[in-house]
């Protein structure tokens, strides 16, 4: 048996969200150094965007029996699309259940539409930036400045969102008054 | 190219990694609110830095990770470091192939302020929102949804346009 002490230092770990940053980079070269023969690109470990890109069309690619849809050559290849998006799925799924934090939250159909819209357009976008942000992160540690600037100009896309969001939440509070 | 696994391995190997590392991430995820997005935004807003801290602990490490394999396993990393031996502003292959390198530039600062800005909007970057969709938040399924549309949007008509734009 652990002690209790040991306990909740491992759950504060778990909790703290520069180990999981740790974590990712590391499994990233984990998984590139297994995976690379599959064919590349590098820096390709975890990427929210470009896999969930590579499951779907690799999807549609295989119900249809040929390559309709761009996938990267790894997927291509693969004798399965890749599953890391399935994986964090049910991985966050049962997180939530184990920890009793699982709650269904409804809103309206409105909020459905935008956020359906959010995201594809966040998709468009995170393909053309050429990955989602933890891709980018990966390909900036993989030495690839371009992701530099892209992080840097996301950085700006979050700072001027943060403005937005200061003077709608200032306009809320001159009308409550 | 050369990875660990030969390649008739890797080709099976593919959903199998992928799938374990999908689900330790997604649960460690759940656990700590891990986002990037979000931690720039609790940086600009509230001057917290814990998620932030986050997100860049991932660039440290994967740097230090490449570095350390890539002397161990030369086969599977044979371009790092990057900017060194495929030049300077050179990026990775992913967004649409054949492309100048200013044509990417330009791509990744109109790709990176769209997605900081809309990421801040809707409250997390793709990882937060496929997170909270699965801890039960129906409006972040939606999103998740929206994903996948627009993944298959964006290669049936964004790709088209980005490359006539910048190809020609």
């Amino acid at each position: 048996m652990m002690s209790k002490e040991s306990t909740s230092k491992i759950k504060k770990l778990i909790r703290n969200p520069i180990f999981l940053g740790t974590l990712i980079g590391f499994f990233a070269a984990v998984s590139q150094a297994l995976l690379f023969s599959a064919g590349g690109p590098e820096a390709y470990g975890f990427c929210v965007a470009c896999h969930i890109r590579d499951l779907i069309n690799d999807c549609i690619n295989l119900i249809t029996g040929k390559t309709v849809l761009a996938v990267a050559p790894i997927s291509k290849n693969a004798v399965f699309p890749i599953l890391t998006i399935l994986g964090v799925m049910i991985g966050a799924f049962i997180s939530a259940k184990l920890n009793k934090e699982f709650k269904i939250k409804t809103s309206s159909i409105k909020m459905y539409l935008i956020y359906f819209l959010g995201g594809v357009l966040v998709l468009i976008v995170a393909l053309l930036l050429g990955g989602c942000p933890y891709r980018t992160a990966l390909r900036f540690g993989n030495g690839d400045m371009i992701a530099f600037i892209g992080i840097l100009s996301m950085a700006l896309g979050v700072f001027v969102g943060v403005k937005i969001i200061l003077k709608r939440m200032e306009k809320q509070m001159g009308e409550d008054k | 190219m050369a990875g660990l696994l030969s390649a008739e391995a890797a080709y099976i190997a593919v959903p199998i990694v992928t799938l374990i590392l999908g689900l330790i991430i997604g649960y460690l995820a759940q656990q700590s609110g891990f986002c990037s997005i979000g931690g720039m935004r609790d940086l600009f807003l509230f001057k917290h830095t814990r998620l932030f801290f986050g997100y860049l602990a991932l660039i440290l490490s994967s740097f230090v990770s490449y570095l350390i394999f890539s002397f161990i396993w030369t086969g599977a990393f044979p371009n790092f470091f990057w900017a060194i031996k495929k030049g300077f502003l050179t990026p990775i292959p992913g967004a649409p192939g054949g492309l100048s390198n200013w044509a990417y530039a330009i791509l990744a600062i109109i790709g990176g302020f769209g997605l900081g800005l809309l990421g801040v909007l809707l409250g997390g970057c793709p990882l937060r929102q496929t997170v909270m969709g699965f801890e039960g938040n129906i409006k972040s399924i939606f999103f998740v949804v929206g994903m996948m549309v627009g993944a298959v949007i964006f290669h049936l008509v964004v790709a088209g346009w980005v490359i006539s734009l910048f190809g020609g």
